[in-house]
Parts: C-alpha cells; sequence; structure tokens
C-alpha cells in the first residue's frame, strides 16, 4: 500500500495500518508530528490526574450523613406540618359548636311571637276580604269556581295549622301558612275585581 | 464483614500504567494499605451495609472511590474547592438515595454516575455566577509545555469526548465502564474517545512552534 498524508487518520483508527504510518512519516515531517502528539497525549494524560490531602473532606462527609440521618428521624419539614394538621383538626372540631348558624328550621320564642302576631294581623285582613267577597250572591260558575278554591285554600290552611301545633318552630311550615295566606288573599281580591 | 480486601465491581481495573493509578484505582493489593477489619468484602454485602445507612460502608466507598472522584471533578469544575465540595455532594446523594438503588450496575458505576451530574451542575452554577474560576491548574511535578497545552486543550473539547478521555486515559477506567456510567455503547466510548484525541491533536498543532 502506498501510504499519503491523508490515510494518516485512518490509520489512527486501526492499528494495522500504523506500520505503514510509521514508515510513511520517516519521510514526511508533517505525519511525523501528527504521529508524535498522538503518542504524547495517551502517555502525557495519565499524569493529569490530580491528586491532594483532603484531611476535611470525609469528617464533612461524614457529618453530613449524619445530619441527613437526624433529620431523616425527625424532619424539620414535618413539624409546621403536623402544626397545622392539629389547626385544622381542632377548628373542625370546635367550630361547628362554636360557629355553626343557627337552624332554619327552628325560631326562636321572639320570632314566633312577632310571625303569629303578623300572621294574625294577616289572617283578620283576609276575614274581612272574605266576607266581602262572601256577601256576593251571584250563584254564577265563576263565583262557584272561587268558592271551590277558597274552601281548598282554608282546607290546607286549617291542615298546617294544625301542624304547626306540634311544631311551633318549624320555619318551613310558617313559610307554607304564610304562602297559603298570601294566595288566599290574591283569590280574594281577583273575585271581588270580577265580580265588579 | 471480613477482613479480606473488597472487590467492589466498577471499580477500574489496572491497565498496569503507574503505580499511582493503580494506587487510585484500588486494584492492586500490593501497594494498597490492607483495610480495617470492619471492611465489607463484596459488592452485595457493602450494598446490604450501605443501605442499612452504616457510615462505615460509605467510609469504605470513599476510601476506594474518593480520590478517582476528586480528580474527575476536578477535571471538570476546575479547581480544589468546588472538586471536593462536588465530592462531598456526591456521597451525600448517594447516601440519600441509596434505598431507591436498585443493583443494576455497581456502586462504584452509580458513584461515579453520580458524581458527573454533580460535577456538571456545579460546574453550570459557578458559570452562572460571575466570580472568578480559582485557580485552574495545580502545581505539578511535570510541567513541560506540552503537559500544560493539553490541559488546556482538555477544556476546549467536547465535553462527552472530554469525559471519555478523562475516564479512559486519565483516570484508567475500561471503555465497558465508561460505557455503564455514561449510558452509551461500549462503541461510543470507543468513538468519543478517538475525537478526543483527534480534538486534542488539532489544538496541540495549532500551538506547536
Amino acid at each position: 500500500m502506498i501510504f499519503q498524508c491523508e490515510d494518516l487518520d485512518r490509520a489512527l483508527r486501526s492499528p494495522e495500518l500504523m506500520p505503514d504510518a510509521r514508515a510513511h512519516a520517516r519521510n514526511c515531517p508533517r505525519c511525523s508530528e501528527q504521529l508524535y502528539l498522538w503518542s504524547e497525549i495517551s502517555r502525557l494524560a495519565p499524569g493529569l490526574h490530580e491528586e491532594w490531602d483532603s484531611p476535611e473532606l470525609w469528617p464533612a462527609i461524614r457529618s453530613g450523613m449524619e445530619a441527613a440521618a437526624t433529620s431523616r428521624r425527625f424532619p424539620v419539614w414535618r413539624w409546621p406540618l403536623a402544626a397545622a394538621a392539629v389547626i385544622v383538626l381542632a377548628a373542625s372540631l370546635f367550630l361547628p359548636w362554636r360557629g355553626r348558624p343557627q337552624s332554619r328550621d327552628f325560631l326562636t320564642e321572639d320570632a314566633l311571637r312577632e310571625v303569629q302576631q303578623a300572621e294574625s294581623a294577616y289572617a283578620r285582613s283576609i276575614d274581612r276580604l272574605s266576607k266581602m267577597a262572601g256577601a256576593d250572591p251571584s250563584r254564577s260558575p265563576l263565583a262557584d269556581v272561587y268558592r271551590e278554591k277558597l274552601a281548598l285554600l282554608d282546607s290546607a290552611i286549617a291542615d298546617v295549622k294544625a301542624n304547626l301545633q306540634n311544631n311551633r318552630y318549624n320555619v318551613y311550615l310558617q313559610n307554607q301558612l304564610a304562602s297559603l295566606y298570601r294566595e288566599k288573599q290574591r283569590t280574594l281580591q281577583e273575585w271581588l275585581e270580577n265580580g265588579k | 464483614m471480613r477482613t479480606t480486601f473488597p472487590t467492589i465491581a466498577g471499580v477500574p481495573a489496572s491497565k498496569g500504567r503507574n503505580e499511582k493509578q493503580n494506587r487510585m484505582a484500588g486494584v492492586a493489593g500490593s501497594i494498597v494499605p490492607r483495610m480495617p477489619s470492619t471492611d465489607y468484602a463484596s459488592e452485595s454485602e457493602l450494598l446490604a451495609a450501605c443501605r442499612r445507612q452504616d457510615v462505615r460502608a460509605f467510609e469504605q466507598l470513599y476510601r476506594t472511590h474518593g480520590a478517582r472522584l476528586k480528580s474527575m471533578a476536578y477535571h471538570i469544575v476546575g479547581n480544589r474547592q468546588d472538586a471536593e465540595d462536588a465530592v462531598q455532594e456526591t456521597f451525600l446523594k448517594l447516601y440519600r438515595a441509596i434505598q431507591g438503588f436498585q443493583g443494576q450496575s455497581s456502586l462504584g458505576t452509580w458513584l461515579c454516575r453520580i458524581a458527573i451530574n454533580v460535577c456538571y451542575d456545579v460546574a453550570r452554577k459557578r458559570q452562572r455566577n460571575t466570580e472568578a474560576p480559582g485557580e485552574r491548574h495545580a502545581t505539578h511535578n511535570d510541567q513541560s509545555p506540552l503537559r500544560v497545552a493539553l490541559q488546556d486543550a482538555l477544556r476546549r473539547i467536547n465535553p462527552r469526548h472530554r469525559m471519555v478521555f478523562l475516564l479512559f486515559e486519565v483516570e484508567g477506567l475500561r471503555h465497558a465502564e465508561i460505557a455503564a456510567i455514561l449510558e452509551v455503547p461500549e462503541g461510543t466510548s470507543k468513538a468519543w474517545l478517538f475525537e478526543a484525541k483527534k480534538e486534542l491533536k488539532r489544538l496541540l498543532s495549532e500551538t506547536r512552534p
């Protein structure tokens, strides 16, 4: 094989070409220099290993490990977390009793008295309306429908009142009674207006 | 625990180049002082002790690998203080993560892999900071111009190629070990070494009169 300068890289990769490369380098200063540098790199490389005494390095590592072991046994991050958990638990146990809003299904005695007074006044005014409407002597189909509806409403009002006797503080029943009175009022007003 | 000399898989075998490398690699029993009786004889014993967080096991790893890790770290981070910090961080990471080590590679290989990552982290942080890098070259007996030029050139080549060059030519590891550390095929390790030497040769040629 006739070895050329450009074959040098291939020779460096393939040891079997090295004898040819060396033979060529004897008469080629450039390739000779390249071969020299190539071998010098490997010769000098082990000398680049750096070694120095570090008497404090292992003690520092050991201290770090011991600190890591301690923090693992008593992890610092767990304390705030535990405190937060205790606070949340206490709040969840305490607040329902302390801060819980009063049930809407129950009324206080004062509130009940107010509602009953208003209801009585409302009922009286509706009774007056009822008397006025009841004075209508017509037996028209429309008047019969109004009478029938009012009878139903009176029946419902009586039922709700009976229930309220057993549960005077029940807001739901109070609301139901109020809405029945409103409906009775509306019906009576309609009857009077249509009867005119 | 036995009194025999530890043989840890992944510890580079001696290529018979010089005494310092043999001592460093920790495989030439004739020149390495005998370990105290607390040493773990096998990799599995050592690993089990590490998993028990036995500090003596980590000390054994330090004695076996510490010098090589320091040198490797020095070449990546550029000064001794940062190199020592990197080695310290490497061992602490190993200590914290040992329970998760599955044993697919040897402890030495894993340690080296951690060290490389830590060193690159340190080097990146230092690059971000504008402070002076500190000493770049330690005083060395052999301060021939070519050696100094080689050390300078080494900093300028492709980092992956440089890593293989450091591990193979400077620290004396085999390609199989380098491949395991860098998680590349062995052929890639060989190819990167060739590229490293080619780059170094080109850079050295430019500095030659």
